[in-house]
Protein backbone atom coordinates (compact mmCIF):
# COMPACT_ATOMS: atom_id res chain seq x y z
CA UNK A 1 0.00 0.00 0.00
CA UNK A 2 2.08 2.34 0.96
CA UNK A 3 5.35 1.58 -0.93
CA UNK A 4 3.24 3.27 -3.77
CA UNK A 5 3.74 7.03 -1.80
CA UNK A 6 6.96 6.75 -0.87
CA UNK A 7 9.36 9.46 -2.64
CA UNK A 8 10.92 9.44 -6.02
CA UNK A 9 14.33 8.28 -4.45
CA UNK A 10 12.70 5.51 -2.96
CA UNK A 11 13.57 7.69 1.09
CA UNK A 12 10.19 8.61 3.36
CA UNK A 13 12.18 11.13 5.04
CA UNK A 14 12.72 14.19 3.24
CA UNK A 15 15.13 16.31 5.01
CA UNK A 16 16.11 18.90 2.83
CA UNK A 17 13.62 21.23 4.88
CA UNK A 18 15.98 20.51 7.70
CA UNK A 19 19.07 21.34 5.76
CA UNK A 20 17.77 24.22 3.70
CA UNK A 21 17.10 25.77 7.35
CA UNK A 22 20.04 25.16 9.47
CA UNK A 23 22.70 25.31 6.93
CA UNK A 24 25.62 23.92 7.22
CA UNK A 25 25.02 23.18 11.16
CA UNK A 26 24.81 19.47 11.01
CA UNK A 27 24.99 18.56 14.70
CA UNK A 28 22.02 20.85 15.12
CA UNK A 29 20.36 18.07 12.91
CA UNK A 30 21.37 15.53 13.92
CA UNK A 31 20.33 16.21 17.39
CA UNK A 32 16.89 16.93 16.08
CA UNK A 33 16.91 13.35 14.30
CA UNK A 34 17.95 12.13 17.75
CA UNK A 35 15.04 13.42 19.57
CA UNK A 36 12.85 11.94 16.86
CA UNK A 37 14.50 8.69 17.25
CA UNK A 38 13.81 9.25 21.42
CA UNK A 39 10.22 10.39 20.87
CA UNK A 40 8.28 8.50 18.24
CA UNK A 41 8.97 5.16 19.96
CA UNK A 42 6.85 6.45 23.37
CA UNK A 43 4.49 8.33 20.86
CA UNK A 44 3.41 5.14 18.98
CA UNK A 45 3.41 3.34 22.26
CA UNK A 46 0.91 5.58 23.47
CA UNK A 47 -1.33 5.75 20.83
CA UNK A 48 -1.53 1.82 21.12
CA UNK A 49 -2.30 2.02 25.08
CA UNK A 50 -5.32 4.62 23.58
CA UNK A 51 -6.11 2.23 20.76
CA UNK A 52 -6.36 -0.32 23.61
CA UNK A 53 -8.60 1.38 25.66
CA UNK A 54 -10.76 3.00 23.20
CA UNK A 55 -9.69 6.72 24.43
CA UNK A 56 -10.38 8.68 21.12
CA UNK A 57 -9.66 12.00 23.43
CA UNK A 58 -6.11 10.57 23.41
CA UNK A 59 -5.79 9.06 20.00
CA UNK A 60 -7.18 12.24 18.95
CA UNK A 61 -3.96 14.59 20.92
CA UNK A 62 -1.16 12.27 20.12
CA UNK A 63 -2.15 12.28 16.32
CA UNK A 64 -2.42 16.03 16.32
CA UNK A 65 1.59 16.23 18.17
CA UNK A 66 2.66 13.70 15.39
CA UNK A 67 1.71 15.34 12.98
CA UNK A 68 4.14 18.37 13.76
CA UNK A 69 6.99 15.69 14.75
CA UNK A 70 6.77 13.91 11.38
CA UNK A 71 6.39 17.07 9.73
CA UNK A 72 9.73 19.05 10.57
CA UNK A 73 11.66 15.14 9.18
CA UNK A 74 9.69 15.68 6.06
CA UNK A 75 7.75 12.54 6.27
CA UNK A 76 4.47 13.30 4.08
CA UNK A 77 2.68 10.55 3.51
CA UNK A 78 1.91 10.51 7.13
CA UNK A 79 0.37 14.02 7.68
CA UNK A 80 -3.13 12.71 5.96
CA UNK A 81 -2.86 9.37 7.84
CA UNK A 82 -2.75 11.24 11.40
CA UNK A 83 -5.02 14.14 10.26
CA UNK A 84 -7.65 10.92 9.61
CA UNK A 85 -6.84 9.45 13.16
CA UNK A 86 -6.86 13.23 14.78
CA UNK A 87 -10.47 13.54 12.61
CA UNK A 88 -11.76 10.03 13.73
CA UNK A 89 -10.32 10.63 17.56
CA UNK A 90 -12.69 14.07 17.52
CA UNK A 91 -15.62 12.68 16.29
CA UNK A 92 -15.05 10.06 18.74
CA UNK A 93 -16.43 7.57 16.09
CA UNK A 94 -14.83 4.36 14.12
CA UNK A 95 -11.83 2.89 16.08
CA UNK A 96 -11.44 -0.04 13.75
CA UNK A 97 -10.66 2.24 10.87
CA UNK A 98 -7.85 3.96 13.34
CA UNK A 99 -6.77 0.56 13.96
CA UNK A 100 -5.74 0.17 10.43
CA UNK A 101 -4.16 3.97 9.78
CA UNK A 102 -2.06 2.76 13.25
CA UNK A 103 -0.61 -0.25 11.03
CA UNK A 104 0.24 1.90 8.50
CA UNK A 105 1.10 4.56 11.12
CA UNK A 106 3.68 2.18 12.73
CA UNK A 107 4.97 0.42 9.54
CA UNK A 108 5.96 3.90 7.93
CA UNK A 109 7.53 5.44 11.19
CA UNK A 110 9.64 1.84 11.64
CA UNK A 111 10.95 2.52 7.76
CA UNK A 112 11.41 6.31 8.69
CA UNK A 113 13.51 5.20 12.20
CA UNK A 114 15.66 2.93 9.64
CA UNK A 115 16.50 5.90 7.58
CA UNK A 116 17.32 7.83 9.71
CA UNK A 117 19.50 5.42 12.19
CA UNK A 118 21.05 4.67 8.98
CA UNK A 119 21.90 9.10 7.49
CA UNK A 120 22.57 10.19 10.93
CA UNK A 121 26.11 9.36 10.81
CA UNK A 122 26.54 12.08 7.97
CA UNK A 123 25.06 14.81 10.18
CA UNK A 124 28.47 15.07 12.84
CA UNK B 1 26.22 39.52 29.82
CA UNK B 2 24.34 42.72 29.76
CA UNK B 3 22.38 42.33 26.31
CA UNK B 4 22.20 38.53 26.67
CA UNK B 5 18.46 38.00 25.35
CA UNK B 6 16.42 35.06 27.32
CA UNK B 7 13.99 33.36 25.12
CA UNK B 8 11.81 30.99 26.82
CA UNK B 9 10.31 28.17 24.60
CA UNK B 10 7.25 26.18 26.41
CA UNK B 11 6.26 23.44 24.01
CA UNK B 12 5.43 20.00 25.06
CA UNK B 13 6.42 18.72 21.34
CA UNK B 14 10.40 17.97 22.26
CA UNK B 15 11.17 17.58 17.93
CA UNK B 16 9.07 20.95 17.46
CA UNK B 17 10.90 23.11 19.86
CA UNK B 18 14.52 21.62 19.81
CA UNK B 19 13.74 22.74 15.82
CA UNK B 20 12.79 25.81 17.15
CA UNK B 21 15.47 26.24 19.43
CA UNK B 22 17.59 25.52 16.42
CA UNK B 23 16.00 27.90 14.17
CA UNK B 24 16.14 30.61 16.42
CA UNK B 25 19.82 30.63 17.35
CA UNK B 26 20.74 30.05 13.23
CA UNK B 27 18.71 33.11 12.33
CA UNK B 28 19.89 35.62 15.39
CA UNK B 29 23.33 34.22 15.26
CA UNK B 30 24.63 37.76 15.67
CA UNK B 31 22.57 38.47 18.71
CA UNK B 32 23.89 37.30 21.92
CA UNK B 33 20.02 34.84 22.48
CA UNK B 34 19.76 32.27 24.78
CA UNK B 35 16.99 29.72 24.43
CA UNK B 36 15.43 27.66 27.36
CA UNK B 37 13.34 24.88 26.80
CA UNK B 38 10.78 23.57 28.55
CA UNK B 39 8.12 20.95 28.20
CA UNK B 40 5.33 22.21 30.68
CA UNK B 41 3.52 25.43 31.80
CA UNK B 42 4.88 24.74 35.77
CA UNK B 43 8.26 24.20 34.89
CA UNK B 44 8.43 27.63 32.81
CA UNK B 45 6.85 29.28 35.60
CA UNK B 46 9.10 27.97 38.02
CA UNK B 47 12.28 29.51 36.27
CA UNK B 48 10.00 33.05 35.12
CA UNK B 49 10.55 34.79 38.01
CA UNK B 50 14.48 34.16 38.69
CA UNK B 51 15.40 34.36 34.80
CA UNK B 52 13.05 37.38 34.03
CA UNK B 53 12.90 36.71 30.03
CA UNK B 54 12.08 39.62 28.27
CA UNK B 55 10.41 37.42 25.36
CA UNK B 56 8.55 33.87 26.40
CA UNK B 57 6.97 31.84 23.32
CA UNK B 58 4.49 29.64 24.46
CA UNK B 59 1.91 26.45 22.88
CA UNK B 60 -1.34 27.02 23.46
CA UNK B 61 -1.86 23.42 23.67
CA UNK B 62 0.48 22.48 26.68
CA UNK B 63 -1.26 19.19 26.68
CA UNK B 64 -1.46 17.14 24.19
CA UNK B 65 0.66 14.54 25.96
CA UNK B 66 -0.74 15.18 29.36
CA UNK B 67 -4.27 15.07 29.56
CA UNK B 68 -4.95 18.07 31.92
CA UNK B 69 -1.62 19.69 31.95
CA UNK B 70 -2.09 23.35 32.84
CA UNK B 71 -3.16 25.16 29.14
CA UNK B 72 -1.34 27.76 27.41
CA UNK B 73 -3.81 30.75 28.70
CA UNK B 74 -3.27 29.97 32.41
CA UNK B 75 0.57 29.82 31.91
CA UNK B 76 0.21 33.31 30.12
CA UNK B 77 -2.09 35.29 32.57
CA UNK B 78 0.54 33.85 35.37
CA UNK B 79 3.56 35.14 33.23
CA UNK B 80 2.07 38.51 32.86
CA UNK B 81 0.74 38.65 36.51
CA UNK B 82 4.53 38.17 37.47
CA UNK B 83 5.93 40.78 35.12
CA UNK B 84 3.73 42.94 32.64
CA UNK B 85 5.95 43.33 30.67
CA UNK B 86 7.21 40.14 29.03
CA UNK B 87 6.31 39.81 25.40
CA UNK B 88 4.57 36.65 25.01
CA UNK B 89 4.15 34.94 21.33
CA UNK B 90 1.25 32.51 21.55
CA UNK B 91 1.19 29.24 19.15
CA UNK B 92 -1.20 27.04 17.81
CA UNK B 93 -2.30 24.68 15.57
CA UNK B 94 -5.73 26.28 15.15
CA UNK B 95 -6.19 28.87 13.07
CA UNK B 96 -9.18 30.06 14.98
CA UNK B 97 -10.01 33.70 15.60
CA UNK B 98 -11.15 33.28 19.03
CA UNK B 99 -8.01 31.78 20.64
CA UNK B 100 -6.53 34.67 18.65
CA UNK B 101 -8.54 37.20 20.30
CA UNK B 102 -8.98 35.31 23.61
CA UNK B 103 -4.77 35.00 23.24
CA UNK B 104 -4.65 39.04 22.82
CA UNK B 105 -7.43 39.63 25.07
CA UNK B 106 -5.32 37.98 27.66
CA UNK B 107 -2.02 40.08 26.82
CA UNK B 108 0.09 37.99 24.40
CA UNK B 109 2.11 39.99 22.16
CA UNK B 110 1.40 38.03 18.88
CA UNK B 111 -0.42 35.17 17.62
CA UNK B 112 0.91 32.23 15.46
CA UNK B 113 -0.68 29.45 13.99
CA UNK B 114 1.89 26.45 13.29
CA UNK B 115 2.11 25.56 9.90
CA UNK B 116 5.12 25.06 7.04
CA UNK B 117 5.88 28.78 7.60
CA UNK B 118 5.27 29.04 11.38
CA UNK B 119 9.52 29.61 11.50
CA UNK B 120 9.62 32.43 9.58
CA UNK B 121 7.15 33.77 11.04
CA UNK B 122 7.99 33.37 14.52
CA UNK B 123 11.72 34.77 13.36
CA UNK B 124 9.73 37.87 12.17
CA UNK B 125 7.84 38.19 15.28
CA UNK B 126 10.85 37.94 17.33
CA UNK B 127 12.68 40.30 15.11
CA UNK B 128 9.97 43.08 15.71
CA UNK B 129 9.50 42.48 18.95
CA UNK B 130 13.93 42.86 19.75
CA UNK B 131 13.78 45.81 17.86
CA UNK B 132 11.05 47.27 20.06
CA UNK B 133 12.74 46.98 23.30
CA UNK B 134 15.90 47.96 21.83
CA UNK B 135 13.85 51.05 20.59
CA UNK B 136 12.46 51.60 24.19
CA UNK B 137 16.14 51.00 25.12
CA UNK B 138 17.62 53.68 23.58
CA UNK B 139 14.61 56.35 23.98
CA UNK B 140 15.36 55.37 28.05
CA UNK B 141 18.95 56.36 27.12
CA UNK B 142 18.38 59.70 25.73
CA UNK B 143 15.87 60.58 28.45
CA UNK B 144 18.21 60.25 30.96
CA UNK B 145 20.72 62.31 29.07
CA UNK B 146 18.33 64.59 28.51
CA UNK B 147 18.03 65.11 32.53
CA UNK B 148 21.40 64.57 33.13
CA UNK B 149 21.89 67.78 30.91
CA UNK B 150 19.30 69.86 31.89
CA UNK B 151 20.31 69.21 35.67
CA UNK B 152 24.37 70.57 34.82
CA UNK B 153 22.59 73.19 32.65
CA UNK B 154 20.55 73.93 35.73
CA UNK B 155 23.71 73.54 38.01
CA UNK B 156 25.70 76.25 36.09
CA UNK B 157 22.91 79.04 35.92
CA UNK B 158 22.32 78.51 39.37
CA UNK B 159 25.88 78.63 40.88
CA UNK B 160 26.44 82.06 39.07
CA UNK B 161 23.03 83.15 40.20
CA UNK B 162 24.26 82.06 43.61
CA UNK B 163 27.83 83.75 43.04
CA UNK B 164 26.17 86.95 41.58
CA UNK B 165 24.26 87.58 44.83
CA UNK B 166 26.95 86.98 47.11
CA UNK B 167 30.34 87.02 45.80
CA UNK B 168 30.22 89.14 42.55
CA UNK B 169 33.38 90.24 42.31
CA UNK B 170 34.40 86.63 41.59
CA UNK B 171 32.44 87.04 38.20
CA UNK B 172 34.54 90.19 37.34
Amino acid sequence: MMENEIRADGTICDLNYLSEMLGARKPLIKGIMDTFLEQIPVELSSMNEAIATTDYQSVKRYAHSMKSSVSILGITLLSPVLSEMESLGLAGTNMERIKELNVTLHWVCKEAMAELEAVKGDYI
Amino acid sequence: MKNMIDIFIVEDNKILSQTLKADIETTFAQKDVRIHLFESGGECIERFSKEKPPIVILDYHLDSKKAGAMDGIKVLDKLKKENSDVDVIMLTSEDNIAIAIKSFHHGASDYIVKSETQYKKINNSLFHLIKMREAKREAKRYKRLAVSFFLCISLIVVSIVVMQVFAPFLLR
